[in-house]
């Protein structure tokens, strides 16, 4: 399988701190990768790094950053633009980051179309229309007509996916698409993602602090801690065979129906993520890790766990 | 036993002009709701959010008049006691540990704040309250010194639920106190909450939209939906045995950490309910998967039992 997204080594710093230290992964096409961890972990500033849409002041390096074979790294600013809502598209946890207030759904979504593709403005509609139907949105000529703030919260982020995939994307990165929505909602919103997917062949890399999205739709997974992949493996290995602490202090901590009785303490991890220093050794979890030990202050070693499963840590933990 | 927290068929309508001639729309946001929370015990509210359960939290805690009804707290009707003494009865600790603390004051003068609105207590006494509620919530002496931006968001958290203990009440309401925080600090916090309400024997009404977590904290599970209560149980009977077809879809679309078992179609369809237009007959209809003959005219009226309460015309 070649890997539709690769990413190798993506370094990210902000004057003095890094945000991105060393992380690489792939994508291939009609995958879903997830990228999880805490806040502040890294993930929001990866993607950003990958689309070319870093904030003023972040430098961005890779050894490698390939999307469908084509080196991005190297891209100015145009061609980036090009690929951008095009072959590569991307959603947001709040829609009206990509949503403007001052124009309504119809024109903001056929716009995508006539700039990449040129295609006429009656062309564009019928594909907008087309679209909204496919994300499940019923009247959409209605919604077309309409104003993002006039829409519930579930119905923008539809809308935003639907723009999204205007121009038949190869790959959709999304980031937290629905920690701001119901569990109902997003449960909608999960499955449109997942039927997309199955019809269009994309490719998701889909960042998310949820397990339970995870577990549900991911088929492959990387923990993200302190701007490091600290595990990444196949979704049904990486719950079952969590080698990493810090990958295993998460899966404790999340509350599930029937597994710990009330009363009976969840799982916690002590202390925060740590802001990183540039030129910081060793690994980052040490400070909140129960197994740490004098090895953790040096190089990480990473290791093999099974087949594509991947830990960086020095201990060798058993299953 | 007199129960610590008492409603009865409390309402909350809110006038909401749209325009300025357009005439003014009602929003119902509490809609006749009743329960009693026996003194010790987890109360956890859930539904969709707009479903009234901050509205209910507020008309609780006495910073908003209901409509209709009345809340007793402790057996006192709530609009007949004065503040101070609601105060040292009930507090709040609400999601947003960023904008509910002061960031120009320190930590310890806003965990203070009840205490020093209470006006008769020495200084003394406030410094030490304020110390040993501090150290309950597993922060230190030192911390109580900095500003609100020098804490993480599970600290800030923590200088809430000081706040809300300093006055040593026995009845706190929690609207989604773990919402905006991470699994990991979430799981500290809500330890926290189960450890201080065994230790100082609190009651608690636990506000939230994740599921699991009432799971974990509640002993009895109220499920809101378009301002109204439409199933109560006790915690492990509702998550074993729901008998709303809401309840059974909200707890279908909790996604637990199982790979494998995909996301599921909880079959709700896409019209999202509005307290502004409460359909007839049984508020739920139409997104009701099991609806039926009755429910587009007939309201449900509530079907109480041993096993708790539910509102439906499958119950009938
Ligand atoms: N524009 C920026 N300027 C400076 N630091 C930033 C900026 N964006 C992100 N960071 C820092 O990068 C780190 C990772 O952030 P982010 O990728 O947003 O985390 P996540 O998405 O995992 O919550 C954080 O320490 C954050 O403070
Ligand atoms: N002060 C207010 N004025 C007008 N409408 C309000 C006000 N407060 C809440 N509402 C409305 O009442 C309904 C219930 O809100 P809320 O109690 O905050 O729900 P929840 O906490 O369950 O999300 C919503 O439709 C909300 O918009
Ligand atoms: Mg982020
Ligand atoms: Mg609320």
């Amino acid at each position: 399988m070649t890997a539709l997204l690769e990413v190798q080594d993506l370094r990210v710093t902000f004057g003095g701190t890094a945000a991105v230290r060393g992380a690489s992964l792939a994508v291939a096409k009609g995958e879903t990768h997830c990228l999880v961890g805490e806040s502040g972990c890294g993930k929001s500033v990866t993607s950003l790094a990958i689309m070319g849409l870093l904030a003023r002041g972040g430098r961005r390096e890779a050894s490698a950053l390939r999307f469908a074979g084509l080196e991005i790294g190297g891209l100015n600013e145009r061609e980036m633009s090009r690929l951008r809502g095009d072959r590569m598209a991307m959603i947001f946890q709040e829609p009206m980051t990509s949503l403007n207030p001052a124009y309504t759904v119809g024109s903001q979504m056929t716009e995508v179309l006539r700039r990449h593709r040129g295609a006429t403005r009656a062309q564009a509609v019928d594909r907008a229309a087309e679209l909204l139907g496919r994300v499940g949105i019923t009247a959409p000529g209605l919604r077309l007509g309409q104003f993002p703030h006039q829409l519930s919260g579930g119905l923008r982020q539809r809308v935003m996916i639907a723009m999204a995939l205007m121009c038949d994307p190869e790959l959709l990165i999304a980031d937290e698409p629905t920690t701001a929505l119901d569990v109902t909602v997003q449960a909608q919103i999960l499955r449109l993602l997942a039927g997309l997917q199955r019809d269009l062949g994309l490719g998701i890399l889909l960042i998310t602090h949820d397990l339970g999205v995870v577990a549900r739709i991911a088929d492959r997974v990387s923990v993200m801690y302190a701007g490091e992949v600290v595990e990444s493996a196949p979704t049904a290995e990486l719950f079952g065979n969590p080698r990493h602490p810090y990958t295993r202090g998460l899966l404790a901590c999340v509350p599930v129906p029937g597994k710990v009785k009330r009363g009976d303490p969840l799982g916690s991890i002590p202390g925060v993520v740590p802001r990183i220093p540039p030129g910081f050794r060793g690994c980052a979890f040490r400070d909140r890790c129960e197994y740490a030990h004098a090895e953790c202050s040096g190089p990480i070693p990473r290791q093999q766990a099974g087949p594509g499963h991947e830990v960086l840590c020095t201990l060798a933990l058993a299953a | 036993m007199t129960p610590a927290i008492e409603v009865r068929d409390l309402r909350r309508i809110f006038n909401v002009r749209q325009g300025l001639f357009a005439p003014p729309r009602q929003v119902r946001a509490v809609d006749g709701v009743s329960f009693a929370v026996p003194p010790g015990s987890v109360l956890g509210v859930v539904g969709e959010s707009g479903c009234g359960k901050s509205t209910l939290a507020r008309m609780i805690l006495g910073l908003l008049p209901p409509t209709s009804g009345e809340v007793l707290v402790d057996g006192q009707r709530l609009s007949s006691m004065d503040r101070k003494a609601r105060a040292r009865l009930i507090q709040p600790v609400f999601q947003d540990p960023f904008s509910s603390l002061n960031p120009r004051r320190r930590v310890q003068d806003i965990v203070a704040m009840p205490l020093v609105a209470q006006g008769n207590i020495d200084r003394a006494t406030v410094a030490r309250r304020v110390a040993e509620a501090l150290e309950r919530v597993g922060l230190s002496a030192e911390q109580g010194g900095r500003f609100p931006s020098q804490l993480s968001g599970g600290q800030r958290q923590r200088v809430a639920i000081a706040r809300a203990l300093v006055l040593r009440p026995r009845i706190v309401i929690c609207d989604e106190p773990t919402s905006a925080l991470d699994v990991s600090v979430q799981a500290q916090i809500l330890n926290l909450l189960d450890e201080l309400r065994r230790d100082l024997g609190l009651t608690y009404l636990f506000i939230s939209h994740n599921l699991a977590v009432v799971e974990h904290v509640a002993s009895e599970v109220a499920v809101m939906y378009l301002g109204r209560i439409v199933e109560r149980q006790e915690s492990e009977a509702l998550f074993h045995n729901p008998r709303h077809p809401y309840t059974q879809a909200l707890l279908a679309s909790v996604l637990t950490p199982e790979p494998g078992l995909g996301v599921p179609d909880v079959g709700l369809g896409d019209i999202m309910p509005d307290p502004a237009n409460v359909p007839p007959g049984c508020r739920f209809h139409p997104r009701c998967p099991r609806v039926f003959a009755p429910c587009a005219t007939q309201e449900p009226r509530p079907t109480t039992s041993a096993a708790g309460l539910v509102e439906c015309h499958l119950e009938g």
